[in-house]
């Protein structure tokens, strides 16, 4: 019998918990990806009418927008920041468009910070999500002393213009330094994966 | 008690990382050399701090050498700023060079001392009737390719920047430079007559080609020495800083 996962309601409930501005570590399981998107894209952002800007570095953002359609999650406020597609020349059917931001490497940590930062001002919505999927798939591309540098920066961007961050752990794939480096800059973490015991 | 100097009017460029780099904005009136190799975003820096200026009804000139002004406006990145009707309004004016050149009978390949004095006061009296408080030369390099030695360009540069200053006019020169050079110049003059040297550059790191800023030096201001990387959006040009962990340059 698989280890019982926490809900996409539970982990709307913490989000709806935290002020604006807020940097909420959310370490989940591979097994948890559909819930962690509902909850936080769905029942927190959307439910909020709040814009998402969503960093795709793990799929592109052409694959998440494929299970938001089969999750039947609204993705007309969500927009993403693709640091995948270029990479995969061709391989996706992404284009960049009104939604879609494409980054040419997901070594191009401050392109990413510069696209978020526009997608930010080009919001009209009065509260603004940032989601990074994932801190391991970046990790993959950077090492860790840019990586934190980065996520200093960005979060400390984002709390100056009152948006929520979401950086996304996936606890299979984590290290302490990784763990260590998203807690640093984070002020909440919700744990998202399997529950212990 | 620490007495306070006296601080500078701004000319504030309405790119805001750049303001935020100096402090402020461009102390007025100063000149400003705008610099570096193709493809770093010199020309649309400088046209949205002519844009800002013209939003905010300051009369702005831009003086086109190198490209025909139609040509450029067409190119334009559709910042959600801009509105045209400040081009009809006469609030941003673009000149392209070459027609002035023509109109002043400097059509020689290498202008004469008297020449560029014609050239300087026939700018000066442009910006006097439009009574232009910023302005734009691009390229001030491609001016330079006429006057040939470092007294003109001294001696052109000089005399200009004071024209307007006099005026009250903030400028910007744009310099071109090859990727290699190690100067922020061409002649090797603009750099040491301009108020100010914002260096434009793209930096290779691991492969990646990011466009970076530079302020080297403002006078009549502090200001940040770092490196940011910049991009070109339709909300203008957006700063982050560089970052520095891992990299070895």
């Amino acid at each position: 019998m698989s280890p019982e996962m926490v809900s996409a309601q539970q982990i709307a409930s913490e989000l709806n918990e935290t002020p604006p501005s807020s940097a909420v570590s959310l370490q989940m399981s591979v097994d948890n990806y559909l819930d962690v998107i509902r909850g936080v894209v769905d029942l927190f952002a959307n439910k909020r009418q709040m814009d998402t800007i969503y960093v795709a570095a793990t799929i592109s953002s052409d694959a998440i927008k494929r299970v938001l359609q089969a999750l039947d999650i609204d993705d007309s406020r969500v927009y993403f920041v693709d640091c995948i597609s270029h990479i995969m020349l061709g391989a996706t059917a992404t284009q960049q468009d009104e939604q879609t931001t494409l980054v040419e490497s997901p070594t191009m940590l401050e392109n990413i910070m510069l696209k978020v930062e526009y997608l930010i001002r080009r919001s009209q919505s009065k509260d603004k999500l940032v989601v990074i999927d994932s801190i391991n798939s970046l990790a993959i591309h950077n090492n860790n002393w840019i990586l934190s540098e980065f996520l200093h920066v960005l979060v400390s961007g984002l709390r100056s213009r009152d948006a929520y961050t979401v950086i996304l752990t996936v606890e299979e794939h984590s290290t302490p330094e990784l763990n260590n480096m998203v807690s640093l800059v984070c002020d909440h973490g919700i744990h998202a994966g399997k529950k212990e015991g | 008690m620490v007495a306070k100097t006296a601080e500078r009017d701004r000319c504030v460029t309405g790119v805001e990382g750049l303001d935020t780099i100096l402090y402020g904005g461009i102390p007025r009136s100063n000149t400003v050399l705008l610099t570096g190799s193709c493809g770093t975003g010199k020309t649309s820096l400088a046209l949205e701090f002519l844009m800002h200026g013209a939003v905010k009804d300051e009369n702005s000139l831009f003086v086109s050498v190198t490209e025909n002004s139609e040509k450029l406006l067409q190119n334009i990145i559709p910042y959600k700023f801009f509105d045209k009707s400040l081009i009809k309004s006469g609030r941003l004016v673009f000149v392209d060079m070459p027609v002035m050149y023509e109109r002043l009978g400097l059509t020689k390949a290498e202008l004469s001392m008297e020449e560029i004095e014609l050239l300087v006061n026939s700018l000066a009296s442009l910006a006097k009737e439009l009574q232009t408080k910023r302005l734009v030369i691009d390229s001030i390099t491609s001016v330079c390719y006429k006057l040939k030695t470092s007294e003109k360009i001294r001696d052109f540069i000089l005399k200009l920047s004071k024209a307007l200053s006099d005026l009250g006019c903030t400028s910007i020169l744009v310099g071109e430079v090859t990727a290699d050079s190690a100067s922020y110049s061409t002649f090797g003059v603009e750099e040491a007559i301009a108020d100010g040297i914002i260096l434009m550059a793209n930096m290779e790191r691991r492969g990646d080609l990011l466009r970076t800023l530079q302020v080297i030096k403002m006078r009549g201001t502090m200001h940040s020495r770092a490196k940011y990387v910049l991009d070109l959006t339709p909300v203008g040009v957006l700063l982050v800083p560089l970052l520095k962990g891992g990299s070895t340059g």
